[in-house]
């Protein structure tokens, strides 16, 4: 065998090379195989950055398919809850330009959480089919109740209510639900460089 | 892993707890330590549910369900409606009169 390769380096060399890479499609097929990535990773960021409302008023069913159109070219400005901050977030993460949001789709607003009136609460349960999140907890002819930590403040329970009993009220100050405010950033650029065309002028 | 869940104006409790496949609601409830947490859980005749659905105490648990303790209605549905459907007559009555 060996004797015959020496003969013909030719087929050493070819031999050789089919080995190689023999070994090295067998190594990338199975780290195909291990290493598989679940859907596109770029709908995982974008959607980490998405607040996770599942309120619709970017046009679409929930955050997730939101997520899954802006990596397929959509705009990145349709989302009011997660307001000029989120637009921000997303234009960094997608190296796009920072747009104003879209107020076709509704106004930024501060975060807010549903609040059942419970005398006028008749146990309907319309409330309970149009929450996304499952943060009311009732059922047919028993008092319905807003779990505050699971709800988004997506108000679409509200205009299912026969009897208007739930308030949008403004979310109560928590541990988890502080941040600490991000200084304006509108005219960055403009002060931070020191320039002497003012004084010049 | 099973939730438990009770809740009131303003407050209102997700529980987690471990009970094996096919445990009863009921005894889920009474696991999970919720009593402890609110006063005034009766729970020997509170109706239980899943998600939303009433089921019986005795309901056997799937992973992932989430029991949930009711409370009673405060309103008389029926009253409620009474009062709204009044509420808007007279509205209609006072543009009727602008």
């Amino acid at each position: 065998m060996i004797e015959l390769l020496v003969q013909h380096p030719l087929l050493a060399a070819l031999l050789a090379l089919v080995g190689l890479g023999a070994v090295f499609g067998a190594l990338l097929g199975y780290a195909a195989v291990r290493f598989r990535t679940e859907g596109n990773p770029i709908v995982e960021q974008i959607n980490a950055i998405l607040p996770q409302t599942q309120c619709g008023q970017c046009g679409h069913p929930g955050c997730r398919p939101y997520a899954e159109a802006i990596a397929a070219g959509e705009d990145i400005n349709k989302c009011p809850p997660g307001g000029q901050a989120g637009i921000e977030a997303l234009a960094q993460l997608l190296d796009r330009e920072v747009v104003p949001l879209d107020d076709e789709h509704g106004e930024e607003k501060v975060p807010q959480v549903a609040f059942i009136r419970e005398d006028e609460c008749i146990g309907c349960t319309k409330c309970i089919q149009a929450c996304p999140v499952d943060a009311i907890l009732g059922a047919a002819k028993h008092m319905h109740t807003v779990i505050a930590s699971e709800c988004t403040g997506c108000d679409l329970c509200v205009e299912p209510c026969p009897v208007d009993c739930i308030d949008m009220i403004p979310q109560a100050q928590t541990l988890q639900t502080w941040h600490w405010e991000l200084p304006d950033t509108s005219n960055r650029g403009a002060d931070i460089i020191a320039t002497d065309a003012g004084e010049a002028a | 892993m099973v939730e438990v869940a009770y809740a009131l104006p303003h407050k209102q409790a997700i529980l987690s707890v471990a009970v094996p496949e096919g445990t009863s609601a009921l005894e889920a409830a009474r696991r999970s330590g919720i009593l402890d947490k609110f006063e005034g859980i009766d729970l020997d005749n509170a109706k239980l549910g899943i998600f939303g659905k009433p089921v019986s105490p005795e309901q056997a648990l799937r992973e992932g369900d989430r029991v949930e303790i009711y409370r009673p209605l405060l309103a008389d549905p029926k009253e409620v409606r009474k009062a709204r459907a009044a509420r808007s007559r007279e509205r209609r009555a006072g543009k009727d009169e602008e």
